[in-house]
């Protein structure tokens, strides 16, 4: 039986009817047309999924609509204002961190759930930070390589994440 | 590092990927992005034995339940094949856990799922055969019955006397190695949208290397003309040698949707993956090398058997691939190849990313360190000795226009400080160097080898460039619009690339076989001069100047030598259009390869004009208690003829690093009764962030003669040096030879204790 649910979304409200088993990955791609997210595995092995609920990095193919209510979720679309764009976001482009793009999202969402909670981390947390993300095209290398660069510059004023 | 050459305003920028924005924000539109209207979801019902007769297919119940639309089976594909030997529906035999029995079409997701559930299949079962030798041995029962064998294809191959090269060698060693099946890995599963409700067109969005392969597949599937296909190709999420051809979910997609009447989507379940893709079989190879006391390599004779699966596809391709490299990174006097593939009863299998040649020469590059060492030679001595040069013919009449392999081998050893290092690390820490070769397109498969591309300028002097090059990641459309953007002297972000359609598109053969850069890089440069002719007659008369004269660089066009006199480039292109004459500028091109296809008796010649060259070292530390190895460092040199585009360069490197790395010591599908056992990410290990060494990137520039603008393949060359790079690396830190790829921690754990036991070397 559908039930109807309250989700705050990238700051917008959305009340969706959902069945108990449905996850929050399907909402977002199926009922709110959030296909930034992406589906892959629907397993918890890949991290594609990967978005942030209340400040954390969370798969939401395993999380229940359900779940999310109360919970400020934001996605990939919800990062970037109009026509600019996080500069997590700029540095994977200008450092060459993206390739075929499927597993982007994810990536970056990761990267910015660590990074808004710490925004000076060391190699290996933000090695640690991006374990969760399957990513077959890049190799970590540049990914890494963007994330240790966006850090660099916080703090310096022009490219501050919030 | 490479410098910036002058002469080119564009070539050698780090130029970030035109498509990058709209994936950073997460906008590029992959396949099971897209929602039509009345949309149904499909799903396959799979064999669930190993081999056996169909007794009964029992739909009735599925046919039944509320919200399914349509139900196929045997009936519905009337005998349709994909590929030789594989029914697309079966009705008679299955040949493996996964063989596509029946599908159904359903409102939703949920109640595709449940209707499969719902289709019964009763078997007899027949015996069936998990190994090649079972499959080699006598009186095992014959798998496909119009062989009388169960090899599915056999080739030889000779160049030169063998035998006569044997008798002058001086020392001589055999080896044996072996390597396990892989799978492919993608992000983006295998899934297909087909929409087939009128009877007019099929259409047919999914990711891929070659619409055009798909294209043909499914017209002649449908038995209807190629133009009556179209294929969307939004976006493809990876590809690594998996998504060439088409497969049976697209098949299928397009029968439910014909008997629906509606868009289908079919999406591969995580499991389901490891079924579907046509990834790396086990392979088996044997090699034979004679060489001089000097370390002169004089002949090789290879023996290699690969496990086909249930069925053969396209693997024929790989027996040949495998054959043709073999002859082509060492100077040698002969060669003899033997290939065989076995039909076994495990899923069916092709390429994993490097396609067959990462396997072959991880075993031939260690093969090759242990002659090295048991002549007392330094392994990159060895490789300096017997490296091919630019000039330079094979025995079986390949020849190399550029060739930067010596630089490549010198560069990497000297920055990896090998000098310093090989022989004197401390224990259980180890280096090795890897060498390969691989071809820049060519007509190694197909009698032509064509790419078309066209362009539009609009009136604000700004460019669509159409192509059918599919880009998976690799940046091949950034590279094409770089191409088109020095030709015309304009910038890359001048340029909107426009691909992704067969009805739009020019035709392409695919990106695979290395060919993107040369050969679609080629018609996009041709088809520029061309729409460049046309510019050149309205800037000449502008500036009152000789046609030959004229310069386009940076949005300009001016005399040579007077670039403060200059027109915009903008300009020359508003003054043709509103002229007298009226004209768009339009270009148009094509380019196929001017070389002869390698011959189908003799298999001499290779049909590919450029070959590049790549030397790699590997730094490892092996902890003798666990086994496991840690890549502490990759020293990676590429001979890419000119660099386009640094940066994407470097990306492939990384990425291709990883990739053979991960083949090399984490990836191996756990086979039991035909069986993955490991069928999930979690349990089919890729390195994560903090198992992925430090690269160290050497770009070698050789300016190809054939190539645009001098350039060459970066796509598959570098990932087939690194296996072997990593392997010698391993047997310099423990000491002891290897065999078997991937190396685990336990095949370490177990050449280390049969190296206590003071056993000999297994051959």
């Amino acid at each position: 039986m559908k039930q109807i649910i309250t989700l705050k979304v990238n700051g917008d409200t959305h009340q969706v009817a959902v069945s108990p088993w449905h996850t929050l990955l399907e909402v977002l791609r199926d009922q709110l047309g959030l296909t930034g997210t992406k589906r892959s595995c629907g397993m918890g092995t890949c991290g594609v999924c990967t978005v942030i609920m209340d400040g954390k990095a969370i798969l939401s193919c395993l999380t229940l609509a359900f779940e999310c209510e109360g919970h400020e979720i934001t996605t990939i679309e919800g990062i970037s204002g109009e026509g600019t764009l996080h500069p997590i976001q700029k540095s994977f482009i200008e450092n060459g961190a993206i390739q075929c793009g499927f597993c982007t999202p994810g990536i970056i969402m990761s990267a910015k759930a660590l990074l808004d909670e710490n925004p000076h981390p060391d190699d290996e947390q933000i090695r640690e930070a991006l374990s969760g993300t399957f990513c077959r095209c890049t190799g970590h290398i540049k990914t890494v390589e963007a994330v240790k660069k966006v850090s660099a510059s916080y703090g310096k004023g022009k490219n501050d994440g919030e | 590092m490479v410098s910036r050459n002058d002469r080119y305003s564009v070539l050698g920028t780090r130029q970030p990927k035109l498509d990058a924005p709209l994936k950073a924000t997460g906008r590029s539109q992959f396949t099971d992005d897209i929602i039509l209207p009345g949309m149904l979801h499909g799903k396959i019902v799979r064999n669930s034995i190993p081999r056996g007769k169909i007794l009964t297919i029992d739909t009735s119940k599925a046919e039944q339940l509320p919200g399914v639309k349509a139900v196929i089976t045997h009936k519905d594909s009337n005998g349709m094949m994909v590929g030789p030997d594989q029914q697309l529906l079966c009705n008679e035999t299955v040949n493996y856990v996964g063989d596509e029995i029946a599908a159904v079409a359903a409102v939703d997701e949920d109640t595709a799922a449940e209707a499969a559930e719902l289709i019964t299949v009763e078997y007899e079962p027949l015996q069936p055969l998990f190994s090649m030798e079972e499959a080699a041995a006598e009186g095992a029962p014959i798998l496909h019955e119009y062989f009388q064998d169960n090899y599915a294809d056999e080739i030889k191959i000779q160049f030169g006397d063998p035998d006569k090269a044997f008798s002058e060698s001086e020392y001589i060693r055999v080896d044996t190695y072996t390597s396990h099946p892989t799978h492919n890995c993608f992000a983006e599963q295998h899934i297909a949208i087909a929409d087939y409700s009128l009877p007019d067109k099929l259409v047919i969005w999914t990711p891929s290397q070659s619409a055009t392969l798909i294209q043909n597949s499914l017209a002649q599937a449908f038995d209807i003309s190629g133009s009556k296909v179209r294929i969307l190709n939004l976006n493809t999420g990876g590809a690594f040698s998996g998504r060439g051809v088409a497969r049976p979910h697209h098949f299928i997609a397009a029968l439910l949707s014909r008997k629906a009447a509606r868009p289908v989507k079919i999406i591969c379940a995580a499991d389901e993956e490891f079924l579907v893709c046509r990834s790396g079989g086990k392979n088996r190879f044997t090699f034979k090398t004679g060489v001089k006391k000097d370390g002169t390599l004089k002949v090789i004779e290879a023996d290699f058997l690969h496990d086909c699966g249930a069925y053969i596809e396209t693997q024929f391709i790989m027996l040949r691939i495998i054959g043709a490299n073999l002859q082509l990174l060492y100077k040698l006097d002969a060669m003899r190849y033997r290939g065989k593939l076995v039909y076994t009863n495990n899923r069916p299998y092709f390429f994993h990313h490097g396609g067959g040649i990462v396997p072959m020469r991880f075993a031939f590059g260690t093969h090759l360190d242990r002659i090295a060492q048991d002549l007392g030679l330094d392994p990159v001595e060895i490789r300096l000795k017997n490296a091919v040069d630019k000039g330079y013919t094979t025995p079986g009449k390949v020849h190399f226009a550029s060739c930067g392999l010596k630089e490549c081998i010198k560069k990497a050893s000297r920055k990896a400080g090998w000098k310093k290092k090989y022989g004197k690390l401390p224990s259980y820490r180890g280096i090795g160097i890897g060498c390969g070769v691989i071809n820049s397109g060519g007509k190694t498969v197909f009698d032509h080898d064509t790419s078309g591309a066209f362009l539009k300028i609009g009136e604000d002097g700004k460019i669509s460039l159409f192509t059918g090059l599919p880009d998976m990641g690799q940046g091949s459309h950034t590279t094409m619009a770089m191409i088109a953007a020095e030709t015309l002297g304009i910038s890359a972000d001048d340029i909107t690339v426009v691909s992704g359609d067969s009805d739009v598109d020019p035709i392409d053969t695919g990106a695979f076989g290395q060919r993107g850069t040369f050969t679609a890089g080629n018609a996009v440069k041709i088809a520029c001069l061309d729409a460049k002719r046309q510019l050149v007659k309205t800037a000449s008369k502008k500036l009152g100047v000789k046609p030959s004269a004229l310069i386009f660089r940076d949005r300009k066009v001016y005399l040579k030598g007077t670039p403060e006199k200059a027109v915009p480039f903008e300009e020359v292109v508003y003054d043709t259009l509103h002229s007298l004459e009226g004209r768009y500028v339009m270009g148009r091109g094509f380019y196929n390869p001017p070389a002869d296809p390698t011959d189908p008796t003799t298999f001499e010649g290779s049909g590919a004009l450029a070959f590049s060259f790549g030397a790699q070292i590997a730094e490892v530390e092996v902890d003798p208690e666990t086994g496991i190895v840690r890549l502490l460092k990759m020293t990676v040199a590429h001979d890419v003829g000119r660099a386009i585009n640094p940066l994407a360069i470097e990306g492939q490197l990384d990425g291709q690093v990883f990739s053979a790395m991960s083949q090399t010591l984490f990836e191996e599908c756990v086979m039991e009764k035909g069986q993955v056992l490991n069928a999930s990410r979690l349990e089919y290990k890729l390195p994560r962030p903090f198992e992925v060494p430090e690269i160290a990137h050497i770009i070698v520039e050789t300016n190809d003669p054939y190539g645009p603008f001098g350039a060459k393949e970066v796509g598959e060359g570098p990932i087939v040096c690194t296996s072997q790079a990593i392997a010698n690396a391993v047997n310099n830190a423990i000491g002891y030879p290897i065999t078997e790829f991937p190396i685990t921690p336990e095949r370490v754990l177990q050449a280390l204790r049969q190296k206590s036991k003071g056993q000999r070397e297994t051959p």
